[in-house]
């Protein structure tokens, strides 16, 4: 009798990833990511010039595309001297080094950011969601208002008040970021709320606090996960835009806003590697993480 | 101005219909209709179909059987990217799939009209009705636009709005969803066609609405002697309206018969055999007992944002249920049947009143006596799969409650999870599923099984059985009495499905526009109902009747117009604006529910002075 109510949905247990399927340019993103990733890690020690330390000609060009065959194939088995892939800039640091090196700054700025992003919004949508009375609404006026200024203006602002310094650019870019969550969160604490699984908790005699944090935070956060990839892709773009303008990183550390910035005004002059290398990285970058998040998203609403 | 319907085609009697339809002219024949989308195989394959003058066909099947396509495609059109791929479809005669395009537009809208599943999608937001109905006349008859308006006030008529006139001035969003079908009808019967047909113009209406559409359009295009195809996956519908019945499945007739022959075989009802006596347990029987729950005049508004007013969700709602009975609480959609549910748990807080447990007041209670008695006092909600964090285990889900209430150890949690699936004939291995891996029917269970967890007195089923299939709602049934002849625990089962209730309850409490009107024993209510609204909304109760039409039977028990709104409720009876019975005394005394000598509880003053005799409506269920 009860058997034939009894069905179990198999599609809904397909593993995630299997999802993910079909699509090549998700698989380019997620490659991109993971590379920026890995580069984040290990990218200072494989590089193979000190990125921060200047010992060869200023301007030397990278070798012709017909010579990079060869130069890889020695570079590969451990014969002959070390290549300038990508030439080196007005000071004679190496591009290549310095491009490989600059997800370390790059990514553990947007990483962070939105972590605190994240510790910051999370906790306050759920509250402005779950519990609504006047604080909760003051809450989401100020955040409000925190949106409503430019975000790369404000964080220059920011920055510049507070100091140039690494954890200066990481506390505004997270304020600055943690509206969106804010916003996003409460969108979906409101949905979950309405539940009936909501109502089911409070009759078996759940206290408010026990519902919002067992039942309703988790089932609210996917949209937020999501939304860290678009979040990480942006923060990545904003630190290279503050050291363009001369409000993020301090030089030398290798950062590629920064790179782009110091190789600017050599492109006039057809020294265009300083500046084009890097700028592509972070195109990539930025492009392969809002890609990912389009998927995840797409993934999340299925 | 002279009616646009021809007055020498005169509706014959309807009790002749199915003979003289035999004998009438086909209108519509479709022969070997097949409409697919993209890949193999078709949703519609092979549909044959003929429709004759007069007529008044069902077209009955389950979702997804291919009905709405077919509808379609019998007027040439198939939705993107659907494509009719074969068969002929012959409007009187003429093949409709292969003649151009602007004769096909003249045929459709002129003589075979159309009547969709969502009245208010489907009319235009931005223009008047009176234009709409307008617009479709003069798209198909000269005349000027002046013409056209005075048109579509006889048409409003027709379909039977009140103060047609003035509902010609407004828009799609001021009308409730009964009405916009009515609109959508008199669009459809503007031109006077010769066949109409009807996707499901009822779902979602509720029942004293449905009863009162279908009638309107029943009469109305008996007038136009028009011929209807009207398609639904309610038997009750096809059973009480239609003279001749097909049954669709999976893209094809697969039975064809006149309604008569479709009432009087067995049936491939909803519910099997109507088994309700032999498994109802009998209540406690010492009167003196104080009940379970009792509810004193509670009453619950809520205020209007950005007003003075309020709306009345529940007005003085009194009952109380005893240990091991179950009561019903009918009513239709907004009528407070949810709010009255919620109170009783103080998961909504009543404005007014009081509800006593065991001749406790709960309002009184503090939060911790609150969470104590809430182990006692259970609810079951409508969705259940809405009701189940996803996210938790079968497991989880069935200790949350026990880790709320007892002291047990995760061994002994786990332990008492396997004995409450057991009493609600779930497999143990479900513990370790997710919701997502269920269907509704065992989902539902899981929701019983954590509302047990904690050996509760008094469970609020709150619509438990509406989202599931026929064959998931009877086997719910079933536990549900077997559970209360096991554990004695009371329900309060609150449903707008007499069916199930009739099958479930002891006692009936009918609601209507947040009041109680009548309060008496299942066999009380359900054989002689006495309060007006009652009546009514037994007699709307489309189930098939072996013998006749709702349509052969002269209904006195129709309720007129729309429900009033909550926020302006009428001074006297709040039944009155719709009440056939109502005399002037009705619209300016408000009602109390009084005790009737047969025991029942009655909000009817005409009732209680006997001044209405007795309801001449033929019997819904025999118990």
């Amino acid at each position: 009798m009860s058997s034939a109510d009894f069905t179990l949905i198999r599609e809904a247990t397909v593993p995630r990833l299997r999802r993910l399927r079909g699509h090549g340019l998700t698989i380019v993103a997620g490659l991109v990511v993971l590379a920026i990733l890995l580069l984040a890690v290990i990218g200072p020690s494989i590089s193979p010039f000190d990125p921060t330390v200047a010992d060869a000609e200023p301007f030397l060009p990278p070798p012709n595309l017909s010579a990079w065959p060869g130069l890889l194939w020695a570079a590969l088995s451990g014969a002959g001297t070390p290549v300038h892939w990508f030439g080196t800039d007005a000071s004679g640091l190496d591009v290549f080094s310095r491009v490989i090196s600059a997800p370390r700054t790059d990514l553990s700025i947007a990483v962070l950011a939105n972590g605190f992003a994240l510790l910051i919004g999370v906790p306050a949508g759920l509250l402005a969601g779950y519990f609504r009375n006047w604080g909760t609404e003051t809450l989401m006026r100020v955040s409000d208002v925190l949106q409503s200024f430019p975000v790369f203006i404000s964080a220059m602002i920011l920055v510049a008040l507070a100091g140039q310094s690494t954890v200066n650019i990481v506390a505004a870019l997270a304020v600055l970021y943690s509206p969106i969550y804010v916003r996003l969160m409460r969108a979906e604490v409101m949905t979950q709320g309405a539940r009936g699984m909501v109502e089911a908790s409070r009759a078996l005699g759940s206290s408010e606090v026990a519902i919002a944090i067992r039942h309703v935070l988790p089932n609210s956060l996917g949209p937020t996960l999501v939304q860290s990839s678009v979040t990480i892709g942006f923060a990545i773009l904003l630190t290279a835009g503050l050291s363009f303008v001369g409000a993020g990183v301090r030089p030398p550390t290798p950062e590629w806003g920064l790179m782009i910035s110091n190789g600017a005004s050599g492109i006039m002059l057809g020294q265009w590697w300083p500046s084009v290398f890097p700028g592509i990285a972070i195109s990539l970058t930025v492009f392969s993480f809002a890609a990912l998040g389009d998927v995840l998203e797409r993934a999340y609403r299925s | 101005m002279t009616m646009p319907l021809d007055a020498t085609r005169q509706a014959p009697a309807s009790a002749g219909q199915s003979r003289e339809a035999d004998l009438a002219p086909a209108i519509l024949e479709a022969s070997g209709l097949t409409v697919g989308y993209g890949a193999p195989p078709p949703i519609v394959a092979g549909f044959d179909l003929t429709i004759r003058r007069g007529e008044f066909v069902g077209l009955l099947g389950e979702s997804g059987c291919g009905k709405s396509t077919a509808a379609y495609a019998l007027l040439g059109l198939a939705r993107p990217p659907g494509r009719i791929s074969a068969g002929r479809v012959a409007f009187k005669g003429q093949d409709l799939l292969t003649m151009p395009a602007a004769r096909q537009r003249e045929i459709r809208g002129k003589h075979i009209g159309l009547i969709v599943q969502n009245p208010r999608g489907a009319l235009n937001p931005m223009l008047r009705v009176g234009r709409q109905i307008g617009n479709v006349w003069r798209a198909h008859n000269a005349g000027s636009a002046t013409r056209a308006e005075e048109h579509a006030v006889e048409m409003l008529k027709l379909v039977g709005i009140n103060d047609p006139k003035r509902r010609t001035e407004a828009f799609a969003h001021e009308l409730s969803g009964g009405m916009a079908q009515r609109v959508l009808i008199a669009i459809a019967l503007s031109s006077t066609p010769e066949l109409l047909i009807a996707d499901e113009p009822t779902s979602g209406l509720d029942v004293t609405i449905q009863a009162q559409l279908l009638d309107q359009m029943w009469q109305s295009t008996r007038r136009t002697h028009s011929s209807v195809l009207l398609i639904t996956q309610e038997t009750g519908i096809v059973a009480n309206y239609c003279d001749r019945v097909l049954v669709m499945r999976e893209g094809r007739i697969v039975e064809d018969m006149t309604a008569a022959a479709y009432r009087r075989a067995p049936r491939r009802s909803l519910l099997g055999a109507g088994n309700k006596a032999k498994t109802l347990a009998t209540p406690g029987e010492d009167d003196q007992a104080a009940p379970v729950l009792a509810v004193d005049h509670v009453s619950r508004f809520f205020p209007v944002p950005g007003s003075t007013k309020r709306v009345q969700a529940v007005s003085d709602v009194s009952f109380d249920i005893a240990a091991g009975e179950t009561l019903g609480l009918v009513g239709e959609s907004g009528s407070g049947k949810t709010t009255v549910g919620r109170c009783l748990l103080r998961l909504i807080e009543p404005s007014e009143g009081r509800v006593l447990y065991r001749g406790e007041p709960l309002n009184t209670l503090g939060k911790t006596g609150m969470r104590r008695i809430r182990s006692k006092l259970q609810i079951v909600l409508q969705d259940p799969y809405d009701s189940l964090d996803p996210r938790w285990s079968i497991l989880q889900t069935l200790s949350e409650p026990l880790k709320l209430h007892t002291d047990l150890s995760g061994a002994g949690r786990a332990k008492r999870v396997e004995e409450l699936l057991a009493q609600v004939d779930l497999p143990k291995t479900v513990a370790a599923l997710r919701p997502r891996d269920l269907g509704s029917g065992a989902l539902q269970r899981i929701n019983i099984a954590r509302a047990l967890a904690c050996a509760p007195d008094f469970i609020v089923l709150d619509e438990p059985t509406s989202v599931l299939a026929p064959a998931a709602r009877t086997s719910l049934v079933e536990l549900l009495l077997r559970l209360q002849a096991e554990l004695g625990v009371s329900f309060l089962f609150i449903s707008h499905d007499l069916t199930t209730v009739s099958q479930i309850c002891h006692r009936i409490a009918v609601m209507y526009l947040s009041q109680v009107v009548e309060v008496g024993t299942t066999e009380q209510v359900f054989r002689d109902p006495q309060h007006p609204y009652t009546r009514a909304l037994l007699a709307s109760h489309l189930d098939p009747h072996p013998e006749e039409r709702r349509v052969d039977r002269a209904v006195q028990e129709r309720l007129a117009g729309e429900i009033p709104s909550p926020i302006d409720l009428p001074k006297g009876c709040y039944l009155q604006s719709r009440c056939p019975h109502a005399v002037e005394r009705c619209a300016t005394e408000p009602q109390k529910l009084v005790r009737a000598a047969d025991g029942r509880m009655l909000r009817c003053w005409r009732v209680l002075a006997d001044e209405l005799g007795g309801s001449d409506i033929p019997l819904v269920h025999d118990a």
